[in-house]
């Protein structure tokens, strides 16, 4: 499974008063891979929201492993599984830039609702479409293996 | 006929959203499946719409005809029979 990568060095304001970067810093850095992934693609919130649907977050899981310092570089890296059913499953992992050390790994599920509030229980085509790019581009090798 | 409908469909949603600590018995005919009752949520509707479709050809777009059918173990036998005659298919599981 190939992941994308987006490069963070840890800011002042993420790490709490033990040095170590607060829990809930992780899931914005999360957001930030999610977003620069499907940025790719136009598949960003505002794009979803041309299209006619919104998809929010239901289900959020995040494990840490090791803490991350103030200056450090992380690497956030991300992927989505292919759809089983009508709901959108990001793969998140953190690693520490310089012994390539997993520091999180976390889960993030979105189902997919139109503007009117209506759940959606299939993918609908135009979705499926424009999901497709991104599938194509998470099955191709990973350059960095 | 319909009894062993009934009882397929809840065994389908003790499986597939892997319900161990319930038995069919458990589960009331026209018991709520969701909220209060069984306590299912939106990703087991998810679920139970690709596993409903793979067993019986029958296809839940979304929550607004969700509603309806899930209702109840007999909301959701008495969709899949009325899917079934509409498709000419007897309402047996695949």
């Amino acid at each position: 499974m190939k992941y994308d990568e987006t490069e963070l060095r840890v800011r002042f304001n993420e790490v709490d008063s033990w040095g170590m970067v607060w829990h809930g810093h992780y899931i914005t850095w999360f957001e930030v891979g999610r977003m620069a992934l499907l940025g790719k693609f136009q598949l960003l919130p505002k794009d979803f929201a041309r299209m006619g649907y919104i998809a929010p977050v239901v289900d959020l899981k995040c494990v840490f492993k090791e803490p991350a310092h103030l200056d450090e570089e992380i690497l956030i890296r991300t992927t989505v599984l292919k759809p089983t059913k009508a709901a959108l499953t990001f793969r998140f992992q953190v690693q520490r830039k310089s012994d390539g050390k997993l520091l999180a790994s976390g889960e993030e599920t979105q189902v997919l609702l139109t503007l009117d509030g209506r759940m959606l229980y299939i993918i609908p085509q135009d979705l499926r479409e424009k999901f497709q790019p991104l599938f194509d581009y998470l099955e191709e090798p990973d350059s960095a293996a | 006929m319909s009894d062993d409908l009934v009882l397929e469909l809840k065994k389908l949603t003790i499986e597939t959203l892997k319900l161990e600590e319930f038995s069919p018995e458990d589960i009331e005919d026209d018991g709520q499946l969701f909220g209060d009752g069984l306590g299912l949520d939106s990703i087991d509707a998810l679920e139970l719409v690709v596993a409903l479709e793979k067993n019986y050809g029958v296809v839940i777009p979304d929550s607004e005809v969700g509603e309806r059918v899930f209702r109840s173990v007999n909301t959701l036998a008495q969709f899949v029979r009325e899917q079934s005659s509409i498709s000419g298919q007897p309402s047996a599981k695949k």
